[in-house]
Parts: structure tokens; C-alpha cells; sequence
């Protein structure tokens, strides 16, 4: 047997596709369906046949192609070919989050559109093409803004929350009459593997739908998991994911035969009908077999005996197809075959046009896409009447002016949304949302399961449906529960798509230590190194409540025209502060700002005229700093211009050059950890832009949690400490 | 190896005076001509070999729909018939317009009877009446590339009663109601000859041709529709393939769609080049009307290096051109 072993995997499929054919030698059914009990008209079948085909060849063309190094991406969709079924079963205009292994999908849906091209599409993906009209050539996606396909990679399940976020939204957008993409009717797809609904990503969204149809609210999702039995090398165990999904709470479990795709079409279209009418959760279950290995790159023989392997292949769905079109006289073993063979010269004259294309390679262009935005809105007009009686004009701390702020925004953009952990009724933790749900109705302000994962899923997913979502983790350090959701999809979103797709919103995250009385680590977490290093992103930090409000009317309106999506920082610290120096003395207590008024990103605050030493900080630092400016100048007569940075990401170098010209010395006072801290990238930045760098020092919080009680800002910079490096 | 090709059907401004005796210099098809010119007779009309054969070009006579639809048919099929199936493999069919009507046929879609009737059926609808006007204008320079502020003076003075006919390379079609396009054609600010109306040419494509599609329903039964024998491109872009073809379908975009929206000649040749990648598109004669509004396709795709006229009519040149005019050979 040895000397028959090939490790060419895609050529022995190949092979034996055509063989067994011409043989009439083909797996038996698993399942008694005829054509008239689905029922299925025998043209469907063939183009569905055409599309599993065409699929199958384009993966065997990718690997071919890859030994040739001209592709780039060989994970393919051998086995999972009856995905094609939901490409016929669901309309285009059903969005769709797509597992990697959906070729047969894509190719399909894209014949309901006349016109579009799928697999000189596919090719170009597959080439790096920048004519690949979704990415540019930046990534192998799945996508298409035509077919209401988001680009995905899904390597970790971390689309889901974001699907069930868009099942969500179909019904908010229809009651608030916001602009939306997806149809009242409309449901949302989004497949998976079978591995991949062990990630947390992935039970948090079943949790979410879950929760949410028990909660009689419509969430038309349907979870469409493509079971081929293993995860890479890691077999999932037999029976695992019916036993875990038939009997899941509000999700109705359906299964099919992913090899007979007269099954699938009967599974599909019940699933689908369940769905759409009864706007409630499903879970499809396609069970399937994986066929060439998990990619090009992974020898399958290293962790499965061949006769595991062959078994599978025996399985090969097209076969199966194959069959049941014999069986059915709808196409003749010669009419397959050559259907098979001018689909493979087909592909292979496509994909050498394809890899003739340009490909991208100037990093500026790559970069481009990052906050590209093709669907670009226009801010509605301030309302006339932001007036309203609970608020007065005399100076307010933080929280009040957000809160007022916030009510002004939702008067002002009908299509925002404000959600979280307690953010209704008790109106967030610090009452920075008290009486907005009163105000907006719970359609637009509403609390979220306790589950960060949940929250910013559902607020990428409303934001793929025309709203502007500005949900609420409670504390920063809960946000590292759900970071992959600002990292891995919501910041990705505009770079896989050029723009084509974004998910605007405001993520509001109370904050940064020096809270006094409520100590510990995860109410005071001093870290933002974990959304530094997030392309595209927009980080602020504001210091009091006047540039809060500013601020946050520059990131809502930059969401809403431009795809943006910022994360805002509040010091909760000063989230109550009213005075500055002395007791009483309402030096941070500021008017509210006019409702034209904004922060322009980027923007510095400067306080303080020009002296030969400056202070570059932010939030807290910045209220500490000012004490330390002022007895600088009152014990030393030194005149310090603190800077405030406010908008921490992306750093205006221009700004801050221009205000540290001349400095003789710089401090950089910085409240969170060192490591990985602004101060880093700042100091760095200065050394790297200055020619002849200035005395620069980093005063930041010591590498350390934050203890309870009276110790909580023992390791935080301090005005007296401030000083002491000035003086 | 075969070299791979679509064919291009013309449509119905593609027999002029200098296509005059077309038929003279192709391959035999006298049994065809005999059958086209007998069924011709049969209704009254007179016979397509003796229209070819005239000595003068009559615009009255020559672009009549009825006259014109089987004029063309015949020619593009003498030029059909002429491609050496040992040399070509034809991997797709498309058209423009009436070439759609073409495309049925060639691709025996429908039998032989059954393009008769369509071609002769369709093309005569207006015989007593011409139902509106149809005009074209450019969207390109003189380069051929798209001059986007030209398309959007267009855009800018479309106005009731005017449709978009077809989009047609560097061309649009405009068609509708005759006083709206004489006002219209008033507004568009002068390129050359052009706005420029199409002579015997009414509003095809257009909402205002309902009747032809109620009548061509009437006329043209399911049964005379076939799947066809090679893949086929429509005028938006469908490709309609041999075996998974649902001939009811066909049928309806024929007689609705086709007849009612928008011909999109870009787009088939779009999807012709991207979906089929062939060696060469052979465009069927007679003339060559279409073979600039195909250049301008391979420059709005940037497809294999041709980017302007220039580099098209040097590629055009070269060992290897991408199209091939049988209407000039």
C-alpha cells in the first residue's frame, strides 16, 4: 500500500472524482430523499452541481498555483460544498458572516446578483490582486458588499456576536425608522465549524440570542454550523454538537446531511422558513466531511492514517451530487464530466488572468483602507430645541455634562443607541446615563447581559445595519474580557473592505485609578496599551467635563459621516470632581459647551503661557499637573505649559512638535502603567522627531495593580511628585 | 490547442450601406436564405437576399426593424457559420440588443423556427408605428476613457420620460418619448455629431415598449424555448448555462426584462471577459459597429494592458488582438 500512498491530496481527489464517475461507482445515500420530496426543480440541481464544482476546482487551482507561488491562501471549502444550498435558499439581501470554508456560498448567492463575477472575484483573493474588489488585496476574505457579504477571515468565531448584533438591529431599525442595509424581513447567516463553537466568542453569541429571545425580543439569526467532524488536527467528539445544541434554550436545532444536497435543501429551507417567520433563533447543523487536509500547509497523514483520509474522500459531496443527478436522469456520466473538465480550463484561464493583476505593495495605499469610508453620511442638523428643563447652566462636573451631552446626541442623531451593563433604569454606575432611558425609550437605551463579548458584538453588528452604537463597558479592565471585538473585527472591518463596510460607534469606558473610596485593581485599571496599537482607531481621553462633551461630539459625528470608531476613556476619578486647587473652588466645575462646539481630533489643550518647560499629559495627569503648575509658579516662579493631549490616538505629532518647540525640558506625566504606556510612544516619538532632543523625563504609574483602600494611588503620579521633578 | 473565444452578436444599427451585399462574400448558407426568404414571403415581406443584394441602401427600407432584425441575422450567421470549429472553441455567446435575440439562436436556444419568429417577430412589432426615439451620446474622451463629468451631465439632465436604453461601452443609449428626447438632446451640450438620434430606432429598452412585451408573450410560446448548447450572457450580466438553465426563465427575461430595462452591452462584455477569460472575442458582422464600444469595454476593465485607444489599437495590432471583427475581413 505504501508505494500507492500520494500525498498530493488534491490531485487524488481530482483523480477520483473523475474515475468513479466514469465508473458509475459513487457513495450510497445516507438518507431516502427524492427530488419530489423536497420538492426541487432538476435546473436548480445542476447549477448548485455547477457551483460545488466550480468551488472544489478553484481549490485545487489555488494549491496549484501556491506551489508556483503565485497564491497566497489554499484553506479551502473541499467537503463543505453544500454550503451552496444556503446560497440558494437565502436571498442576497440576507447578511451573511462567513465561515472560510464557504466558497461553494459564495459562488452561488453571487449568481442571484446578474452580473457579478464570482470566480474571477474568488481568483483575485486568492491572487492578492488589488483589483479584488472587497479587500484590495490586503487579505483573503470572504466578502462582498454587493452580495451583503461583511469580509471575514473567522478564524476564531469572533463574528458571531457581531451576527447576532445584526439579527438585532433588523427590527430596531424598522421601529426607529432608521436608514438601514438589511430588509425588515431580512435574517441573518453566519456559519462556523465545528471546532469553533468551543470559542467564548462564540458561546457568548448563542448566550446573546438566547437571552434575547427569551426575552421575546426578535433576533433572526440562523447559526449555521458545518460539522466535518475536526478542528486542524483535533477531533471533535462524536456527537457533540447535536447533543449540545438540540435542546438549547430559544434556539430551535435542525439538522442536515451536508453530503446530500437534497437534504441540506430540505434542512435549509425549514431552517430558513422558521426563521423568517417566527423572527426567533435557529441553530442549522450541517454535518460534512473535510476534504484536502485543513490548508495547502497541513500534511493530514501526520495526524490521520490514510485509511481515515480515504474513508472521508469516499464521502466527497460532489459525488454524491453526482449521483443523485444520475439517478434522477438529469445529467448523463459524460455530461458531468465535461461539465467538470470546461469548469477546470475554465478556472485555470481565469486564474491566470487574475494572477496577472496588480497586487498592492505601497504601504501608504495599504494603510489608506484602514480608515477608508465609501458610505459616508452627512451629521444631521443641531436641533433647534436642545433645551430641556433638568438641566441648568450653572457649572457641572463630568458626569452631569456627559449626561447632558449624551442627551443632546441622541436628540440630535436619531440613529444612535446607547446600551450596557446597568445603563438603563440606573443609569450606568455613576449615573452618566441617568434619565436617558426615560427620555429615548428602551429601544434606544437598554442594559446588555453582563457580557462585554455581547456588548461590543451587538454594537458592531447594529453598526453594519445603519446605527451608531455608543455602548458602555462598566470598567476598563472588564473590556479585556471582549478586546478582540475592538481588535479583530471592529478595527478590521474598513481594512478588509476598503471601506466598503464600517462599524461606526462610540465605545464609552469609564476608567483610569485615583478613585477615592473604591479601590482594587478592576474598578481603577490604569492601562490603555491595550487599544495603542490598534490601527485605525481612535482613542480619547478627556480631562473635564466641558472637552468631554466636545470630544464626544466630534467622535459621534465622525462615526456617523465617516465609519469611525473611537474608544472614550472617561477619568472616573474626575467624574464627580468640582474643584481644582482648593475646596469649594468649582475650578473643575465648567459650562456647558454650545452645541456647535467641538474637539477637533488631534487637538491639543494648552495651559499655560510658553516657558522653558512642558507637561505632556492627559486625564487625571492633566488635574494633577495644573496643581503642580500652579506652585511651581507660586514657590519657584517657574512658568510650565501643561499640555493636555486629550485625543491620545492617533498622536497629532505636528501639534505636539509645535508646542514642545523651544522646551528645555519635557515631562511626560502619565497615569497608567509604564509599560507599554503613551509615555513610551511619546518619549520615543520625541526623540525620534527632535534633532536635538531636550531633557525628557516619564513620571508614570509604577508597573503594579492598584491596591485597595489607602494605598489605591500610592503608585500614581501625584501633583508632589510632579513637582519634585520640576523643581 | 483551441483558442478560446466569445462571440459577439450585433444588434441593430450594424447593417449600413457599406455592409451592402454582406452576404455575397460569406460561406454558402443557401438552404438558410432560402428558408428565411420563403418564411418571409409567406408574411409578405420581402426576401432578405434580395435586400442585401439591392444596389443602393435605402435607410427607409434598410433600417425598418422589420427589414433590418433579419438582414442582420443573416449576415451574423453567414459569419457564424464561417468559424472553423477546429481553430476556435467558442466558450461563450453574447450581444447588444437585438444580438441578444441573436444569441438565442446561435446558441439553439431556440430552433430554427423559433429564431425566426423571435428575430422577425420582435423586429417587426413597430412596423405600423415607431414608439419613441433613441439616441446616443458619449461618456468618454477622445482617448476613450470615461470622462465622469460627462456621465454626470447626463445624469444631471435626464428628465421624465427618458430612459437609459443602453450602456454601451463608451456610449449611452438614451430612448423615451420623442418630445422628452428632443428636449433632452436640447440640453446635452454638443460632443461632435452627437447627441445623435438613431434612424427607424424607437425607445427599446424602455418602460414605454410594454405592448411589444405583452405581444411578444402572445406570440412567442414557452415551447420555442430551449436550453442552450453553450453558455450565453445577457444584457445584464446572467450567464445562462446548458444544463442549469430553467428555459421559463429564459423566456421571461426575453420578452420583459430584455424588452423593458436596460440593455447592459458593458456588463455582458464584462462577465464575458472575467468569468470565460477567453483568447479573443469575435465579433460577428455585419461592420463593425461594435468594435470601438468593445475596445472601450477592455479599457473601462483595464484588460490585459489596454488602458486608452492608443494601446488598444496598438494591442489590436499586435500577433494577438483581443478582438477579432468578422464584419471587416
Amino acid at each position: 500500500m505504501a508505494s500507492s500512498i500520494q500525498y498530493d491530496r488534491a490531485k487524488v481527489v481530482d483523480d477520483a472524482f473523475q474515475a468513479k464517475v466514469l465508473e458509475g461507482s459513487f457513495p450510497k445515500a445516507r438518507t431516502s430523499l427524492s427530488l419530489n420530496d423536497v420538492p426541487v426543480k432538476a435546473h436548480l440541481l445542476v447549477e448548485l452541481f455547477e457551483s460545488q464544482i466550480s468551488s472544489r476546482l478553484m481549490d485545487i487551482r489555488a494549491r496549484e498555483l501556491k506551489n508556483e507561488n503565485r497564491c497566497f491562501y489554499t484553506i479551502g471549502s473541499s467537503g463543505h460544498e453544500g454550503n451552496a444550498v444556503f446560497g440558494e435558499v437565502f436571498r442576497p439581501s440576507d447578511m451573511a458572516f462567513l465561515h472560510y470554508r464557504s466558497g461553494a456560498f459564495m459562488l452561488h448567492r453571487g449568481k442571484k446578483l446578474p452580473g457579478h463575477t464570482g470566480l474571477y472575484n474568488m481568483a483575485l483573493s486568492l491572487a492578492a490582486s488589488e483589483d479584488d474588489p472587497i479587500s484590495g488585496g490586503r487579505h483573503k476574505v470572504f466578502g462582498s458588499k454587493e452580495l451583503n457579504i461583511p469580509p471575514q477571515t473567522s478564524t476564531i468565531a469572533s463574528h458571531l456576536p457581531k451576527a447576532v448584533g445584526a439579527a438585532l438591529s433588523i427590527a430596531r431599525a424598522r421601529d426607529l425608522e432608521v436608514q438601514a442595509e438589511l430588509k425588515d424581513d431580512g435574517v441573518v447567516l453566519c456559519s462556523f465549524g465545528d471546532a469553533s463553537l468551543n470559542h467564548a466568542t462564540a458561546q457568548s453569541a448563542f448566550n446573546t440570542a438566547s437571552w434575547v429571545a427569551y426575552k421575546n425580543f426578535p433576533v433572526p439569526i440562523v447559526f449555521i454550523c458545518e460539522d466535518n467532524g475536526v478542528g486542524i488536527s483535533v477531533p471533535t467528539p462524536d456527537n457533540w454538537v447535536e447533543r449540545n445544541f438540540e435542546n438549547r434554550l430559544e434556539i430551535r436545532y435542525f439538522q442536515a446531511d451536508g453530503l446530500n444536497i437534497l437534504d441540506t435543501i430540505r434542512a435549509t429551507r425549514e431552517a430558513e422558513r422558521y426563521v423568517r417567520m417566527r423572527r426567533r433563533p435557529a441553530f442549522l447543523h450541517m454535518k460534512t466531511v473535510r476534504l484536502l487536509g485543513h490548508a495547502g500547509s497541513d500534511p493530514e497523514w501526520s495526524y490521520h492514517n490514510f485509511d481515515r483520509i480515504e474513508a472521508a474522500e469516499a464521502q466527497d459531496p460532489l459525488l454524491h451530487t453526482a449521483r443523485i443527478l444520475i439517478e434522477n436522469n438529469i445529467l448523463s456520466q459524460g455530461q458531468i464530466l465535461d461539465l467538470y473538465k470546461d469548469t477546470k480550463e475554465r478556472i485555470r484561464h481565469i486564474t491566470e488572468v487574475a494572477c496577472e493583476r496588480p497586487k498592492i505593495t505601497d504601504p501608504k495605499r495599504i494603510k489608506e483602507s484602514l480608515t477608508a469610508c465609501k458610505n459616508k453620511r452627512i451629521a444631521p442638523p443641531i436641533p433647534k430645541k436642545l433645551q430641556n428643563k433638568k438641566f441648568t447652566d450653572t457649572p457641572q462636573h463630568m458626569a452631569k455634562l456627559i449626561n447632558r451631552g449624551l442627551h443632546d446626541i441622541m436628540l440630535r442623531y436619531k440613529n444612535t443607541l446607547l446600551f450596557g451593563e446597568d445603563v438603563a433604569k440606573k443609569g450606568g454606575v455613576y449615573n452618566v446615563t441617568t434619565g436617558l432611558q426615560d427620555e429615548f425609550t428602551p429601544r434606544r437605551v437598554f442594559n446588555s447581559p453582563l457580557d462585554e463579548t455581547s456588548i461590543l458584538g451587538t454594537a458592531i453588528g447594529m453598526a453594519h445595519n445603519g446605527f451608531v452604537p455608543i455602548p458602555e463597558i462598566q470598567f476598563l479592565a472588564y473590556v479585556h474580557n471582549a478586546e478582540d471585538q475592538i481588535r479583530g473585527e471592529a478595527a478590521t472591518l474598513p481594512f478588509f473592505s476598503e471601506g466598503r463596510y464600517t462599524n461606526p460607534m462610540v465605545i464609552r469606558i469609564p476608567g483610569l485609578a485615583y478613585q477615592k473610596g473604591f479601590g482594587g485593581h478592576f474598578h481603577n485599571d490604569n492601562s490603555l496599551a491595550v487599544f495603542r496599537d490598534i490601527p485605525g482607531l481612535i482613542l480619547a481621553v478627556p480631562s473635564n467635563g466641558a472637552d468631554a462633551v466636545r470630544m464626544m461630539r466630534t467622535a459621534v459625528r465622525e462615526a456617523h459621516e465617516n465609519g469611525r470608531v473611537t474608544v472614550f476613556v472617561e477619568p472616573i476619578a474626575l467624574y464627580m470632581t468640582k474643584d481644582l486647587f482648593d475646596e469649594g473652588d468649582k475650578g473643575w466645575s465648567f459650562n456647558y459647551p454650545e452645541p456647535e462646539e467641538e474637539s477637533k481630533i488631534g487637538e491639543l489643550k494648552v495651559y499655560g503661557e510658553q516657558g522653558s518647560t512642558v507637561i505632556l499629559t492627559y486625564g487625571n495627569g492633566l488635574y494633577h499637573s495644573l496643581k503642580a503648575q500652579k506652585k511651581l509658579k507660586e514657590e519657584r516662579q517657574k512658568d510650565v505649559k501643561v499640555i493636555d493631549l486629550q485625543w491620545l490616538a492617533p498622536l497629532n505629532w505636528d501639534n505636539i512638535l509645535k508646542e514642545v518647540a523651544g522646551a528645555k525640558k519635557i515631562l511626560i506625566v502619565d497615569e497608567c502603567r509604564k509599560t507599554g504606556s503613551l509615555a513610551e510612544g511619546l518619549l520615543s516619538g520625541l526623540i525620534e522627531r527632535l534633532p536635538y532632543p531636550p531633557q525628557i523625563k516619564i513620571l508614570a504609574a509604577e508597573d503594579c495593580f492598584i491596591p485597595l483602600g489607602v494605598a489605591a494611588a500610592s503608585g500614581l503620579p501625584q501633583p508632589e511628585s510632579i513637582y519634585g521633578a520640576l523643581k | 490547442m483551441k483558442k478560446r473565444i466569445v462571440v459577439v452578436c450585433p444588434g441593430r444599427g450594424s447593417y449600413t450601406k457599406d455592409t451592402l451585399g454582406y452576404l455575397k462574400n460569406g460561406p454558402n448558407i443557401d438552404s438558410f436564405l432560402k428558408d428565411l426568404d420563403d418564411r418571409r414571403k409567406a408574411i409578405g415581406d420581402p426576401d432578405i437576399t434580395g435586400l442585401d443584394a439591392s444596389s443602393t441602401f435605402k435607410s427607409s427600407v434598410h433600417t425598418k426593424g422589420e427589414h433590418a432584425s433579419p438582414l442582420i441575422y443573416a449576415c451574423a450567421y453567414s459569419d457564424f457559420q464561417s468559424i472553423d470549429q477546429e481553430q476556435y472553441e467558442i466558450v461563450a455567446i453574447c450581444g447588444n440588443s437585438m444580438g441578444w435575440y441573436l444569441t438565442l439562436a446561435f446558441s439553439e436556444s431556440l430552433d430554427w423556427e423559433g429564431s425566426f419568429n423571435l428575430i422577425q417577430t420582435m423586429g417587426g412589432m413597430m412596423r405600423s408605428e415607431l414608439i419613441g426615439v433613441q439616441f446616443i451620446y458619449p461618456i468618454v474622451d477622445e482617448d476613450w476613457k470615461l470622462n465622469s463629468d460627462r456621465l454626470k451631465h447626463i445624469q444631471d439632465s435626464l428628465i421624465d420620460g427618458v430612459y437609459i436604453s443602453i450602456k454601451l461601452g463608451g456610449y449611452l443609449v438614451l430612448a423615451g418619448e420623442k418630445e422628452a428626447c428632443k428636449t433632452m438632446m436640447a440640453r446635452l451640450e454638443k460632443v461632435g455629431d452627437y447627441p445623435f438620434q438613431l434612424i427607424n430606432h424607437g425607445a427599446f429598452h424602455t418602460p414605454l415598449l410594454q405592448f411589444v412585451s405583452d405581444a411578444g408573450f402572445e406570440a412567442l410560446p414557452q415551447s420555442l424555448f430551449k436550453t442552450p448548447k453553450v453558455p450565453i450572457i445577457d444584457g445584464r450580466g446572467h450567464i445562462w448555462r446548458p444544463h442549469s438553465t430553467s428555459t421559463e426563465d429564459l423566456r421571461d427575461y426575453t420578452l420583459r426584462h430584455q424588452v423593458l430595462e436596460t440593455y447592459d452591452f458593458s456588463k455582458s462584455i464584462e462577465v464575458a471577459l472575467k468569468e470565460f477569460a477567453p483568447d479573443q472575442i469575435m465579433l460577428l458582422g455585419p461592420g463593425n459597429s461594435l468594435g470601438g464600444v468593445i475596445g472601450q469595454c477592455l479599457i473601462e476593465n483595464t484588460w490585459k494592458g489596454i488602458t486608452d485607444k492608443d494601446s488598444f489599437q496598438a494591442q489590436q495590432k499586435s500577433n494577438h488582438p483581443m478582438l477579432k471583427s468578422m464584419g471587416l475581413i
